[in-house]
């Protein structure tokens, strides 16, 4: 091994043995990659990518309860990472889409070298790509994952009364229960769709179906009153927002 | 509903011949000496008019004894039933428009209802209801013909469809794809093993083809196609994947649409056991019992509220629904519910060993 190639680590990520072990073969012709792990399901993969950090990711798209693309959300990964799937139309028009490769099941030993080539030339560098693919993937959110040390917390969409922002952070507030998520408010707002989720004020953003009513309390100020009791202000340019779509 | 006060067109159709009758009865009464022309009409008109709305409500009776399950004796009852009181309404509508005519009317004559009069005016009632009720169960008997011819067509139409969708299922792109996956891991592990799941996919892709040509097979045969199934994907999930399979002896001979129960296991093994950490066992039961031809499929579910882009959105269990409805029409029934961690899905059908 020369100096300049030193050793890489890499997690397999399918939750399927036997593509397990294929991908553990095809890897065997890289002498400089070092397997650290094996996971058999999204929420393990996330746990293993910031806990290991591997150098290389082999992900397959479609896992129960987490998709590949949401592993990488919550992990905060966008480089090193080699796609797998056997089939998934809709998903695959959007990586083609974002010129975002991945490999197709069965794949031959060529195919996969080819991709982990391109990977490994790209490491270090976050590739406009994939972020676009994440952020385009995030549009019109039916879940949001929040990731809070050991645990992943899955809140529905619709189950959000309303969210706050707090400094860096967001205050997402669901049934009784708030959590927090390193994002901007305005981000949030792009994902979530404008004729549910309005953002009322600079620091709220409010679900219409756990709003209970509206107050007047001055001439230019407005407050929203929630299901649970919590009042939040309006803006004025809040406000326009709000009626624009009631 | 009623097909001739629904239908504007038919009601209009339907008054004139009542206008004809009240006609006919004011010429009989002018024949019988008992009125002149004027008054006579005046009287017969609107009393046909208004008992047209009473002669109307045979439909209902004709509904309520439906002709597949109709009986000599109790249509005589029923239908000499209501003609005796639908008559009586007729000899209560002459009397009151008899009385009330002569109120409105200035020159109106009363008719004279002699005792005799009533019993033809009431024979005729009961004639005039029992035609009305042979009327409305040859409009029944029409609309049945025309409503089987429809489900006819549907059921071809469906069932082509399905044919097609079951053609695209079954090249089931995750299956196939997934399974020459493991076939491609499995040539430098386990040669054997690579050998016999070829051999198995390749059979169940003919037995596939084979079986989505028919209109009805054997539950047996289904099953067959089922265990197959299973067994390529055991290899893909190992333990993770268990079966149980409970078919009672009755139940092996009575026929099936195809590709029933192998899109209901995929859907078990796609929704419920791969979201299992621990996998878990999908079962089926069948039985036979008086009529009836009882399936159950049965699979853990992973018990998190909030469910992944892994769920089934129903589509499967709606197209079985249809499938069934345009076949059996409504003797043949398909419920799934969700409960304690396990998705159940529940069908019966008619039970037949032979092709009708």
């Amino acid at each position: 091994m020369s100096a300049s190639t030193a050793t890489l680590t890499a997690l397999i990520v399918d939750d399927e043995e036997l593509a397990r072990r294929l991908v553990r073969e095809y890897l065997g012709r890289h002498a400089d990659i070092q397997i650290i792990g094996e996971c058999d399901n999204g929420l393990q993969a996330v746990q293993d990518i910031s806990g290991l950090n591997p150098d290389l990711v082999f992900l397959d798209i479609q896992m129960p309860k987490l998709t590949g693309l949401e592993v990488l959300e919550l992990s905060g990964r966008s480089d090193g990472v080699i796609f797998t799937t056997a089939y998934d139309q809709y998903a695959l028009k959007a990586f083609d889409l974002h010129a975002v490769d991945y490999l197709l099941k069965p794949f031959s030993q060529a195919r996969f070298d080819e991709a982990l080539a391109q990977a490994r030339r790209a490491l270090g560098q976050t590739l406009p790509a994939l972020a676009n693919l994440l952020a385009h993937t995030a549009e019109k959110l039916e879940r949001i994952l929040i990731r809070d040390r050991h645990q992943v917390h899955v809140i529905a969409v619709e189950k959000i009364d309303y969210v706050e922002a707090q400094d860096d952070y967001i205050s997402i507030q669901s049934e009784g229960k708030s959590y927090l998520k390193t994002q901007r408010l305005s981000e949030l707002e792009t994902q979530l769709d404008p004729k549910r989720f309005v953002r009322v004020h600079r620091s709220y953003l409010i679900n219409l179906e756990k709003l209970q009513g509206m107050e007047r309390t001055s001439k230019d100020s407005h407050t929203a009153l929630m299901r649970d009791g919590k009042q939040i202000p309006i803006s004025r340019a809040g406000y326009e927002r709000i009626k624009a779509v009631m | 509903m009623h097909p001739i006060l629904t239908n504007a067109r038919k009601l209009l159709w339907y008054l004139a011949a009542w206008m004809l009758t009240g006609l006919f009865v004011a010429l009989l009464l002018v024949t019988a000496d008992q009125a002149r022309w004027g008054s006579a009409l005046w009287f017969a008109l609107p009393a046909a008019m208004l008992y047209s709305f009473v002669a109307a409500s045979a439909y209902y009776v004709c509904r309520s004894l439906p002709m597949a399950k109709r009986h000599f004796f109790s249509a005589v009852a029923v239908f000499g039933g209501a003609s005796l009181i639908a008559g009586f309404a007729w000899l209560a509508i002459c009397h009151a428009w008899n009385q009330l005519a002569q109120a409105l009317a200035s020159g109106y004559a009363a008719l004279p209802i002699t005792q005799h009069l009533a019993v033809v005016l009431f024979a005729a009632g009961c004639g005039f209801y029992l035609l009305s009720i042979l009327a409305h169960d040859v409009l029944i008997a029409f609309d049945n013909v025309l409503l089987a011819e429809r489900r006819a067509a549907e059921s071809r139409v469906l069932a082509r469809d399905a044919e097609l969708q079951v053609l695209r299922t079954q090249i089931n792109p995750h299956f196939l794809f997934n399974s020459l996956n493991s076939i491609s891991a499995l040539t430098t592990m386990d040669g054997a093993a690579a050998r016999s799941m070829t051999i198995e996919l390749a059979q169940f892709f003919r037995q596939t083809l084979a079986l989505s040509e028919k209109q009805a097979i054997p539950l047996a045969d289904e099953l067959a196609l089922c265990r197959n199934f299973l067994a390529i994907e055991k290899i893909r999930f190992g333990k993770k994947l268990e079966s149980a399979l409970e078919i009672a002896d009755n139940a092996q001979r009575a026929l099936i649409p195809p590709m029933i129960l192998q899109p209901l296991l995929e859907n078990a093994i796609k929704h419920g056991i791969r979201g299992l950490v621990d996998g878990g066992t999908v079962s089926v039961q069948a039985f036979a019992r008086e009529q009836w031809l009882h399936i159950a499929v049965s699979n853990p579910v992973d018990s998190d509220p909030n469910p992944s882009n892994t769920a089934g959105n129903g589509t499967g269990l709606k197209n079985i629904r249809q499938r069934f409805a345009s076949i059996y029409g409504e003797r043949a029934r398909v419920s799934w519910t969700l409960a304690d961690g396990q998705f159940l899905v529940e069908m019966a059908l008619p039970l037949t060993y032979h092709e009708v």
